[in-house]
C-alpha cells in the first residue's frame, strides 16, 4: 500500500502519518531526510524524535541517495519528507542536481518494491505565489514532479488541514 | 466553537456571517506573537471561548528565508491544529465554497 500525506507548515501531517503507521505491524522504519546544520534544524529533529518515541520505529538516516538505501527488512516505511530530500538532492554536492526528480522517483519505486506499506510525507509549498527566481523555481518544479508522479502511483493521497485528513484518492484503510 | 480556515480572501468572514455568535478573525497573527508552546495552548483555550474563530492559512508557501517569519507560520499552523481539536465543527473555505472537515454546521 502506497500512501502520500501532504500538508503545509505545521499542518499536523507528521502526526497524522505516524498515526497511520501505528495501524500497521512491525517492523517500522523511519527514513529521516533532514540534514542538521543549525540549532533550528536540531530542534526540529528533536521534536520529531519525541513524537516518535515509544512508537517502535527504527530510524534510518537518508538525506541523499534514496535509490541506494538498503532496508533491513520488509514492513512499514515512513519517509519524511520529500521537501527535504528534493532540496538535498538538488543543492548538495554529490546530489542528483538537475536529475533530482528522476532520482527521487527511482528511489521511491525501489522502496515501494522493498516494503509492505510505504507512507511518504511531502510538503505543500505551492500556494504562496507563482513568480520565483531560478533556484527556488527549480526546486518547486522538482518537488511538484515528485509529488504528482507519486500521487499517480499511490493508493491513497491525503492532504492534512489543521490536523484533519482530507482524502483526494483512496481512503484510510491501512 | 466553529473553526473556519482557508486561504486569504477565500470567503471566510462572509461565510461566518451566516451564523450567530461571537466572532474573532485573523488569529494567525496572534499565534505569531506567542513565544512558547504553553502560550500557544493558552491562546487556543481562550480563543475556543468564541463561537466562531477564523484563521487564514499561511503555511502553504515556500519556506521563508526569515527565521521570524518561519516561526510565525509554524505557530499559526500549530494553533490551527489546536483549534481544530477543540472545535465542534471545522470548515475550510476555497473560493467562497465551504467544505466541512469535522462535525456539522451549527444551525443558522
Amino acid at each position: 500500500m502506497l500512501t502520500l500525506v501532504l500538508g503545509g507548515a505545521a499542518s499536523g501531517k507528521s502526526a497524522y502519518a505516524e498515526s497511520l503507521v501505528l495501524k500497521t505491524g512491525l517492523p517500522r522504519y523511519y527514513l529521516a531526510t533532514m540534514q542538521v546544520w543549525d540549532a533550528e534544524c536540531a530542534a526540529r529533529v528533536e521534536k520529531h524524535r519525541k513524537m516518535r518515541a515509544q512508537k517502535q520505529f527504527e530510524t534510518l538516516e537518508c538525506p541523499l541517495h534514496l535509490d541506494r538505501l538498503a532496508l533491513p527488512g520488509r514492513g512499514t516505511v515512513l519517509l519524511e519528507d520529500l521537501g527535504n530530500l528534493v532540496a538535498n538532492e538538488l543543492y548538495s554536492p554529490g546530489g542528483a542536481g538537475k536529475h533530482t526528480a528522476e532520482a527521487v522517483l527511482t528511489g521511491l519505486e525501489r522502496l515501494a518494491a522493498g516494503c509492505d506499506n510505504l507512507i511518504v510525507v511531502s510538503n505543500e509549498v505551492f500556494s504562496g505565489g507563482a513568480d520565483y527566481a531560478g533556484d527556488t523555481d527549480q526546486y518547486l518544479l522538482a518537488l511538484a514532479q515528485v509529488n504528482n508522479a507519486f500521487a499517480a502511483r499511490a493508493d491513497n493521497v491525503c492532504r492534512v488541514v489543521c490536523g484533519l485528513p482530507v482524502y483526494y484518492k483512496g481512503g484510510e484503510k491501512l | 466553537m466553529m473553526f473556519i480556515t482557508g486561504p486569504l480572501y477565500s470567503g471566510k468572514r462572509t461565510f461566518a456571517r451566516n451564523f450567530r455568535g461571537s466572532v474573532i478573525a485573523d488569529v494567525q497573527d496572534a499565534a505569531a506573537e506567542t513565544q512558547t508552546p504553553e502560550q500557544l495552548e493558552t491562546l487556543a483555550r481562550e480563543l475556543a471561548e468564541y463561537d466562531i474563530v477564523i484563521a487564514t492559512e499561511v503555511g502553504g508557501g515556500v519556506v521563508p528565508m526569515d527565521a521570524e517569519e518561519r516561526a510565525g507560520r509554524e505557530a499559526a499552523g500549530r494553533l490551527a491544529c489546536l483549534l481544530a481539536e477543540r472545535a465542534d465543527c471545522v470548515v475550510q473555505m476555497f473560493c467562497g465554497i465551504p467544505t466541512v472537515l469535522k462535525g456539522e454546521l451549527p444551525q443558522c
